[in-house]
């Protein structure tokens, strides 16, 4: 999977190592931003308040 | 750099034809069984997941603390220079909106400095890192109040961890709120280190569990715990013991100094 994200991008080791960077830079970002604020509030860990339905918090 | 480009382009490419007189480096390296190929990406999914779940405990343990105090203090700020307009001679009498915060908490045994108290304990106004008093299921008494429990939730892990430190806070010590005009100051007396999440009863205007029976003027502090779970409630009490106005500096009460 990454061999192949590899072969396929241009340039020589070093351009590839940076566009790699990038890449990874990027998936970070969009984890950060936007997929880890959805997953959190659906994930057992924060609820603080007694309510009853572990809703808020 | 174009030709040193297609060099190694070509070196990374499947082996032109002509490499076949050579089959027994070939045969190491490339043709994979699908077998392999498959236990060989379902390793790289596994390695991925494992990365994935690592950067998901930086952002709830860090980068959420990050937004959270950031948002936090801008709030806090706003409600500090709406309190300094209303002194001005000629404004308007004190109105409390809902949208605003109402004063700040401030717990020396919890070590978090002031935390803004806003109405209501949404997910999403929790997070910014403020502590918030119930709407429901129990409604929240405010200090003002003549009888009532003035009762408080806030993260313990992540989005600002206010209350991370309330296992420290024991029968006795401070915890003080502050408004515009007054210094309502509280005085432990009951925690309750584990409880249900189910336990709405720790919010009644008299808690029971606390040993109270009569009417008073309490606090009620809630989170989650053990810490980084949230399987249980942590419940401390606390009771009014004497109110300060604040004076034209803003002088703390000697609980904070």
């Amino acid at each position: 999977m990454y061999g192949w994200i590899w072969r396929h991008l241009p340039g020589n080791v070093w351009l590839r190592a940076a566009i790699s960077l990038l890449l990874a830079l990027a998936v970070v970002y969009v984890l950060f931003q936007y997929v880890f604020p959805w997953a959190e509030p659906l994930l057992p860990f924060n609820d603080v308040t007694v309510d009853g339905e572990g809703a808020a918090g | 750099m174009a030709a040193s480009t297609e060099h190694d382009e070509q070196a990374d490419a499947p082996p032109p034809s002509d490499a076949a007189p050579a089959p027994a480096p070939v045969r190491a390296r490339r043709p994979r069984g699908p077998l392999a190929a498959a236990v060989s990406v379902f390793g790289e999914l596994l390695i991925t997941a494992g990365v994935v779940l690592g950067l998901f405990v930086v952002y709830s343990l860090w980068w959420t603390n990050v937004l959270a105090d950031r948002e936090a203090a801008k709030q806090g700020d706003d409600v500090r220079h709406g309190w300094a307009q209303e002194k001005k001679p000629g404004a308007a009498p004190r109105t409390y909106d809902s949208e605003d915060g109402i004063g700040f908490l401030h717990v020396p045994a919890m070590d978090t400095g002031e935390v803004l108290v806003k109405k209501g304990t949404s997910t999403s106004s929790l997070n910014d890192g403020i502590a918030g008093y119930y709407t429901e299921p129990v409604k929240s008494a405010l200090p003002w109040d003549e009888k009532g429990n003035f009762t408080l939730a806030a993260h313990r892990d992540g989005h600002g961890a206010r209350f991370h430190n309330i296992h420290k806070l024991k029968t006795g010590d401070p915890v003080v709120f502050e408004t515009r005009d007054t210094w309502y100051i509280y005085k432990v007396f009951k925690e309750l280190p584990k409880t249900s999440k189910y336990n709405v009863d720790v919010l009644q205007p008299v808690p029971k569990e606390s040993g109270k029976k009569k009417a008073g003027r309490y606090l009620t502090l809630t989170t989650c715990t053990p810490i980084y779970t949230s399987d249980y409630r942590y419940i401390v009490w606390a009771e009014l013991e004497r109110t300060e106005k604040v004076d034209k500096n803003r002088t703390p009460p000697p609980e904070l100094r």
